[in-house]
């Protein structure tokens, strides 16, 4: 996959375990949305792994030095998609 | 303790640049109604909230307005890109120009600069809840606005994309507020303030 390609899949599991994630704030004892929850989990740390390895580091606790400073930066034109 | 995640959260790629919409846009970076405003009015609100729900609530929508922020931030960072001093003139983004050139402020559309004067933090649960789904509200009015004046969609599509957030906090903050009352004393949930009195 394309980098840009890779964000988007990002960008879209993501948004769905992230709309769980609040939902279940609210509702914790809803079974059924924390293993919609592990589901999506499961993609997402397959597709982490992959734009890692060709685009380096995605978090600011992960591998320092050149990969992690390497344009573009989200805001830049291009950064994000 | 944070950790930043090297991505938007949805992506912001703006073809052509716009002063215009700069100027208004940068209300949400640091307008009354904005997004720096929203998670710091959320991060500092969490210390006194009694129960996990809405202590967890309040910590993850903080952390998504911050992400928020960056997206505002994103937007008027392209569309203030490359621009020449008779653009900047004729589009009234002098009055911003003069004091930031093309950084990114967190100001007001009427240039007053951010201000914790628009939150609060007052340290009681119902006070607190009730704000939040008001400043949500307000923030969903302030994209509506924004809408109303940018025909351009690839600013639109983003600022759509958080118009609609604006609208899934507020009915995860109302479900908060029902989950605080139902803790409380059902006969008169202004008893007491379980942040405070024990």
């Amino acid at each position: 996959m394309t980098r840009a390609m890779l964000l988007q899949s990002l960008d879209a599991v993501q948004f769905a375990m992230w709309e769980l994630h609040l939902y279940l704030d609210t509702h914790p004892d809803d079974f059924t949305a924390l293993s919609l929850y592990k589901k999506y989990e499961e993609k997402n740390e397959k597709l982490i792994c992959e734009y890692e390895e060709q685009f380096g580091p995605l978090y600011s606790n992960g591998d320092p030095g050149a990969m992690w400073l390497k344009n573009p930066w989200p805001w830049d034109l291009g950064g994000s998609c | 303790m944070f950790v930043y995640e090297k991505k938007l959260q949805y992506p912001v790629k703006i073809a052509n640049p716009n002063p215009k919409y700069a100027q208004i846009i940068i209300s949400q970076y640091g307008g009354p109604d904005g997004e720096l405003g929203a998670s710091l009015r959320y991060l500092s609100q969490r210390y006194s909230m009694p129960y996990p729900e809405l202590k967890g609530l309040l910590t993850d929508i903080a952390v998504e307005e911050l992400g928020h922020l960056e997206m505002i931030g994103a937007i008027v960072h392209q569309l203030t890109r490359n621009l020449t001093p008779e653009e900047i003139k004729r589009s009234g983004f002098d009055t911003y120009f003069v004091d930031h050139t093309a950084g990114v402020y967190p100001t007001a559309a009427s240039g007053l600069p951010w201000t914790a004067a628009s939150m609060q933090s007052k340290g009681d649960l119902i006070t607190d809840l009730s704000e939040d789904m008001a400043a949500e509200q307000k923030a969903r009015v302030t994209y509506d606005n924004i809408l109303r004046l940018v025909d351009d969609p690839d600013v639109r599509e983003p600022i759509k994309f958080l118009r609609e957030r604006e609208i899934v906090h507020f009915q995860r903050f109302g479900e908060g507020l029902r989950l605080a009352t139902d803790k409380m004393d059902c006969k008169n949930f202004y008893a007491f303030n379980p942040s405070f009195d024990k």
